[in-house]
């Protein structure tokens, strides 16, 4: 007991080091601070439209997601995972294609036409193509993601690849390093806090193309997650803000994931912050 | 330890090459020192890169130890003009880069160095968080890691202020007499020449070509900034620099 409690103290300590509490004080307000524009929205909305409920307010929205908590949390884990699921394949796939794009001048001129051919078609113009491939479960969802970010990544990382210091190669290369250790040792790491950057914005890209999706075709309202649980309750707006609140909180998550996995990989950007 | 032969190296191929270097020829004997001194961008780093291994010479050969220089070498250091340390590193793995990089060196330990050099303390920092002075040191500590044979050094002191700089220069110095390794120093800073190099080479405006050399045999001890050789010496270099042709 005595050692849970000098663990717990511990724990506490080290995130009043870190300025923890400061920073959930901050979240609460400015949660507080978001939720009392949506009141404020709510009401002016109520009032032009002859007191009719088009946006309901946050109270409403939050009742309904505690009502429907079994059926919204199944959806949320659904499509939490395709999400998860997208991003992994898109960043396992675009984010060292781009490194070895921008950083061999031969591949890059090769390749580089195709990205700028194939990259800016809104990549939902080939959901037909891919409900014929994958079917209507799963797959077709977590690929439509996956390929919108793909494309995102691997350009993001082309362009990070191509902006690394001549100095940083050469004082490897002096020492020796092989062509796969200057990836190692200065192309990867360069490169990671702007594509940690580009994967925040690929959050918010890959929710759009995951609504999309789950929208798209045959409708599941039982596991067809948030994107289908939003449109089923096209005649309950509070289940739709509940629906909605879900996905918000969903794209949360994630960023504070990548927040925490930052500050582990890129350890170096921290201190020079600190020291400045 | 170091002998160029009429060493050519040209940017660029067919019409459009651009000579940087027009045939060097140089030797630096075991245990010497040379400086290389010359106006901003007129090819001494190109050629300093050409004997690490870093670029092909066009014509001529260098050689380091009796051997061709096909690449860079495990008995020669190169420390960059802003101590080429990557940032996401520490200052510990900064310095025992070559060894991250997984080559058998014969090495002092990597401890011994930073200690050597006043880094231990720091040796868990990131290079963001080291003044412009320690950033250099942990470069020199890195070249040194390696006890290499050869050390060689693109304005390793460039945009230091006057007063680190120069003890950077006599811990140079003091390192040079310890370890006894050969080096190169690339500058445009003619005090430094004067000071580190026993013989200095004055390059000529691009493509570089040797446009004189001065011997300089007084040199090697802390306090010879105030010698009146020391003072002869930056003159004479002064004079060859500003000479035309």
């Amino acid at each position: 007991m005595n050692r849970a409690k000098r663990a717990g103290r511990w724990l506490v300590e080290r995130a009043e080091d870190r300025g923890v509490w400061r920073h959930v004080a901050i979240y609460a307000a400015s949660v507080l601070l978001l939720l009392l524009f949506w009141e404020v929205a709510s009401v002016v909305i109520r009032s032009l439209k002859g007191g009719r409920e088009y946006l309901p307010n946050p109270i409403v929205a939050i009742r309904e997601m505690i009502r429907l908590g079994p059926l919204l949390f199944t959806n949320f884990w659904i499509s939490a995972w395709r999400l998860v699921l997208a991003i992994l394949i898109a960043f396992a796939t675009g984010y060292p294609l781009g490194l070895l794009v921008g950083h061999e001048r031969r591949l890059d001129e090769l390749i580089s036409p195709i990205i700028y051919i194939v990259y800016p078609i809104p990549q939902v113009a080939f959901i037909l193509i891919l409900f014929l491939i994958f079917g209507i479960g799963h797959p077709v969802k977590v690929a439509i993601v996956a390929i919108a970010l793909f494309f995102q990544l691997l350009v993001s990382a082309r362009g990070a690849a191509k902006q690394i210091s001549l100095e940083h190669i050469t004082s490897v290369l002096s020492a020796g390093a092989s062509r796969w250790q200057v990836y190692r040792h200065v192309v990867l790491p360069a490169t990671l806090p702007s594509i940690l950057t580009s994967l925040r914005v690929s959050i918010g890209l890959g929710m759009a193309f995951l609504y999309i999706a789950e929208t798209a075709g045959a409708i599941d309202p039982e596991r067809g997650g948030l994107g289908s649980f939003i449109k089923n309750s096209a005649y309950n707006t509070g289940a739709q803000f509940a629906g909605i609140l879900a996905m918000a909180l969903l794209g949360f998550c994630l960023y504070i994931i990548i927040d925490i996995v930052e500050r582990i990989v890129c350890r170096w950007t921290y201190a020079a912050r600190r020291s400045s | 330890m170091i002998a160029l032969r009429d060493v050519v190296v040209d940017y660029g191929r067919g019409a459009r090459a651009v000579r940087a270097v027009d045939r060097v020829t140089l030797d630096v004997p075991r245990g010497q020192s040379v400086a290389l001194i010359g106006p901003s961008g007129c090819g001494k780093s190109t050629l300093l890169f050409a004997v690490a291994g870093l670029i092909r010479p066009t014509a001529g050969e260098i050689r380091i130890a009796d051997e061709s220089v096909e690449g860079p070498r495990r008995d020669t250091a190169l420390i960059l003009q802003n101590a080429g340390l990557l940032p996401w590193k520490t200052v510990w793995q900064n310095a025992n880069l070559s060894l991250f990089l997984g080559r058998e060196y014969p090495k002092l330990t990597a401890d011994a160095v930073l200690e050597e050099l006043g880094l231990s303390d720091v040796k868990n920092r990131y290079p963001s968080e080291l003044s412009e002075g320690m950033k250099r040191r942990v470069g020199i500590a890195r070249a040194l890691s390696t006890s290499p044979q050869v050390m060689l050094m693109d304005e390793p002191l460039a945009s230091l202020d006057t007063l680190t700089k120069e003890r950077i220069q006599d811990l140079f110095l003091k390192l040079w007499a310890r370890h006894a390794f050969s080096f190169v120093l690339v500058t445009h800073d003619i005090e430094e020449a004067a000071f580190l190099g026993q013989r200095i080479v004055v390059l000529s405006a691009r493509p570089a070509s040797v446009k004189a050399v001065v011997d300089n045999p007084k040199m090697g001890g802390l306090d010879y900034r105030k010698a009146p050789a020391f003072r002869d010496v930056v003159l004479r270099l002064r004079t060859e620099l500003e000479r035309e042709t």
